[in-house]
């Protein structure tokens, strides 16, 4: 156990967990956490995918039962804690999937909960309409939102996703909230974005509440600053001021091992030409044109709004492009759905992999070999699973997947696992070129490392990549060339070894349009 | 979609297209279904003028009641993202119990209790699908197919298989009992019936609820994300019992009124026309996915298929037409209504 700290101990703490034990059937989850956490003061609770995180997050919101262990709450002794207890002292948490109801408004989403929670969670009653449009503007000003009635009366479901976790945090800090925690705020969000967010938090602070940051940015809790709990096999591994701790330092703690954070690209892209894009219009993007040589990465980012989104989704052809040309190895192609896409060698690893790109309850087997079923199938259709084994076995080794059983559902797999499997069933096809979409996306430190190394070795091999992420060191790390987009153009084009994180920030932020 | 494609859904018709006709329609789809209503009527009421006669409207007003009250009940557990195919069943079984009950055992029996413990029946045999469906943790389908099975199987083992064409008589008094009565050109005397009432009630009762009460809430935020409402602090348990238990007392209620109304108890009846009945709530602009919809919407569906099922025979179309027909209309409405939310 690291070091303790002892700074904040004159004032009464807000929650404290003493001993915390967690099993779920055979999975010792967390294994006796101890945690205190002071009004008005920030914490990162960092550490790898299934390190316990989640679970101590839902022990204090009340969604799950600790095995034992006692938590105090304002100064009383719980053994565990409903969702309504947990609510009542104050305790509210935007959770990653930001628990918004997609068909109600703006304004129950953020309000109504105030009004369940003061009468207990009793339904059978009105509720205050007034009460509730007051709370929600309040609320919505708080978080920097709009709170005219039209904004109030809009349905979730039409709100982009930037606005959302606005919205989800707005509804956090409608009650008297003494605790915010907050389960990856920021995956979603582009820089701008996060400062906003930043500035909420700091507002929250200074009014005596409590924020606890669950996350994997470590550049984005140095810059809200505050306290560094670290976990690692439902063990905390270490607390304290995060500015005492250096990321490499984190990253250590987290994984057990260390992680250099240096630029993972080594090999040279050849001369070949792959890919040829000119003058492509799609939805979103306006005139793009760019090339990419065999066994080259190319980073892409810009703002949410750039346009990178759509660029990804027409070269894939899930949204194809109004207008252009695209060339491969010399043959202008046409890329007019994600079937003509894999037919000309074109793979997508979509950014929301659990709603566009796996099959959860099933397994890693049946996952990988999804694209090449009817290669395996023989003449009558029948599918050669013997073979598709191995050709699996094959993939999930290539991937490092920390599991050999392939009848796992890939449910239960963490983040970045899920993202291997995906990966490793378009290596199935062997791609020329693959476009993978914001390829880290709430996936842990240690997984970062392997998915790179595997990026790594598929443009040694000779692919081309297109990495579309607002990730800029995973960019700065491990492309050749970065572009960044801006208007649905490219505004800037840089040598990812000479480029640092603050010029393609300036690049991206070149004309500034519309927020949220 | 554009204008377009609106006039082929409702021919002549010209509603007022503003420019934000595309968002009125997203965000109130029961708009559609009030614009094919008043093409078809307007459509028949040319081709025959007597379908606009005080005589067929009432016909149609006294045939809304009973699908009405169930219509209300689907669509309230639509609203919470489940689906019921029992409420037909808990009717039967709760009609004909009474009936068997006043008519053998308690011939005095006021007709005010009658209809209470009709309804407090439907509560009942509801809240018995609502444990069922939070305890066993299965799709409300599956739970409900299987209770209409038991209901009815009950009914017809253990209560009776007998048709009961005399009803006792308070039961056909209150059948009669008329709300508005005149004589019309041909000299027959029509009637509108006072138990039309009890759907007007029903249906303001069913909007306070869904609209005023943090219930109302619960139930549509439970229709949008059962797991997520649960961690925001409603209880899905006490969703699920009320939700139920009120589908249940509508279809008691409509029990006893379809009882009232035809003047007959025939145990075999009722069952079998649920599909008609979802069809409605869905023509109504509920998503059958669940988390929305509107009460307006749901009495605008029903009016719908009432209507036309009245209205191909006074067009001279035959009645086995009307399947063909309302098939089509909920496949194009559906498609109206996907294609509207495709495009935000």
């Amino acid at each position: 156990m690291a070091a303790q700290t002892h700074t904040a101990q004159h004032s009464a703490a807000l929650l404290e967990l003493r001993n915390i034990q967690k099993r779920f059937g055979g999975v010792h989850a967390l294994r006796g956490i101890d945690l205190t956490l002071q009004p008005g003061e920030a914490y990162h609770l960092l550490g790898e995918n299934g390190c316990g995180k989640s679970t101590v997050i839902k022990i204090m919101s009340g969604a799950h039962a600790p095995t034992s262990g006692e938590i105090i709450l304002d100064g009383e002794t719980f053994s565990s804690l409903t969702p309504i207890q947990s609510l009542a002292a104050g305790i509210e948490t935007v959770y990653q999937d930001l628990s918004l109801l997609p068909n109600l408004t703006v304004a129950e989403n953020v309000a109504l909960n105030e009004q369940l929670v003061n009468g207990n969670g009793r339904l059978l009653r009105l509720f205050d309409r007034k009460r509730l449009k007051e709370t929600a503007e309040r609320a919505l000003a708080a978080a920097g939102l709009p709170t005219n009635r039209t904004f109030l009366n809009t349905i979730v479901s039409d709100l982009p996703l930037a606005s959302r976790q606005l919205v989800a945090i707005a509804r956090a800090i409608a009650t008297r909230a003494k605790l915010v925690i907050m389960d990856e705020p920021t995956t979603s969000l582009t820089r701008r974005e996060v400062d906003n967010l930043i500035r909420v938090v700091e507002r929250l602070r200074s009014e005596n509440v409590a924020v606890l940051f669950v996350t994997h940015k470590l550049d984005e809790c140095y810059r809200i600053g505050g306290h560094a709990v670290v976990f690692r096999d439902g063990q905390c591994v270490a607390q304290g001021p995060i500015a005492n701790y250096s990321k490499k330092e984190l990253a250590e703690l987290m994984t057990g091992r260390s992680i250099d954070a240096q630029r993972y690209r080594t090999g040279k892209p050849s001369d070949a030409e792959l890919l040829k894009v000119d003058r492509l219009i799609a939805d979103g993007v306006r005139d793009m044109s760019f090339s990419i040589k065999k066994g080259e990465i190319l980073g892409i980012t810009g703002l949410a709004d750039s346009g990178r989104n759509e660029l990804a989704m027409a070269l894939t052809g899930v949204a194809p492009a109004t207008s252009g040309v695209v060339t491969i190895e010399g043959k202008s192609v046409s890329v007019r759905s994600p079937a003509e896409a894999i037919e000309r060698g074109i793979g997508y690893v979509p950014e929301d992999r659990l709603a566009e790109g796996l099959f959860l309850g099933k397994s890693i087997f049946e996952n990988e070999i999804a694209l090449i079923v009817s290669r395996l199938a023989n003449s009558i259709g029948v599918v050669d699973r013997e073979e598709g084994r191995t050709i699996a076995t094959r993939l999930s080794e290539e991937m490092r997947l920390n599991t050999k059983n392939l009848d796992l559902p890939v449910g239960a797999l963490s983040g970045g696992n899920q993202q291997r499997v995906l990966i490793g069933r378009w290596l199935s096809i062997a791609p020329k070129l693959l476009v993978l979409h914001g390829p880290t996306v709430g996936v842990d430190v240690g997984s970062k490392d392997t998915i790179y190394r595997v990026i790594q070795g598929l443009a040694e091999a000779g692919m081309g990549l297109i990495i579309v992420s607002d990730d800029l060191p995973e960019l700065l790390q491990n492309a050749d060339r970065i572009l960044v987009m801006n208007g649905g153009r490219v505004v800037a084009e840089m040598d990812a070894e000479q480029a640092t994180e603050d010029q393609l920030y300036k690049a991206m932020l070149v004309i500034t349009t519309e927020t949220v | 979609m554009d204008a377009s494609r609106t006039d082929e859904l409702h021919g002549a018709d010209s509603p007022s297209r503003s420019f934000s006709f595309g968002e009125l329609v997203r965000r109130r789809p029961e708009t559609i279904t009030f614009l094919l209503l008043i093409a078809i009527v307007v459509g028949v009421a040319i081709a025959n003028p007597a379908f606009l006669q005080p005589s067929t409207l009432i016909d149609i007003g006294r045939a809304s009641v009973v699908m009405g009250l169930f219509a209300l009940g689907v669509f309230i557990i639509l609203a919470a993202g489940g689906i019921d195919v029992s409420f037909t069943a808990i009717a039967a079984f709760t009609m004909y119990s009474m009936t068997v009950l006043v008519q053998s055992y308690l011939p005095g029996l006021p007709i005010v209790v009658v209809i209470l413990m009709a309804t407090l029946g439907g509560v009942v045999l509801g809240i018995v699908n609502g444990l069922l469906v939070h305890h066993l943790k299965v799709p409300s389908l599956i739970v409900t197919i299987g209770t209409q099975y038991l209901f009815r199987g009950f009914l017809l083992s253990f209560i009776g298989t007998v048709w009961i064409m005399s009803l006792p008589p308070q039961m056909g008094a209150f059948g009669r009992m008329p709300l508005v009565q005149f004589q019309s050109a041909n000299g027959a005397l029509i009637t509108l019936p006072f138990y039309f009432l009890v759907l007007p009630v029903a249906a303001l009762v069913t909007w306070w609820i869904l609209n005023r009460t943090l219930m109302g809430r619960a139930i549509f935020a439970v229709g949008g994300n059962a797991d997520i409402a649960s961690r925001l602090g409603y209880s899905l348990r006490t969703v699920h019992v009320f939700l139920f238990g009120y589908a249940g007392a509508l279809a008691g209620l409509a029990g006893i009124i379809h009882v009232c109304a035809n003047r007959q108890a025939n145990p075999f009846d009722l069952v079998g026309t649920e599909i008609n009945v979802i069809a409605a709530v869905v023509l109504g602009g509920a998503r059958i996915t669940g988390g929305t919809g509107t009460v307006l919407g749901t009495l605008l569906g029903v009016l719908l298929i009432v209507v036309l099922n009245s209205v191909l025979v006074m067009v001279g179309i035959p009645s086995t037409w009307q399947r063909l027909v309302v098939g089509s209309f909920i496949l194009l409405a559906a498609a109206f209504f996907v294609t509207r939310q495709r495009k935000k």
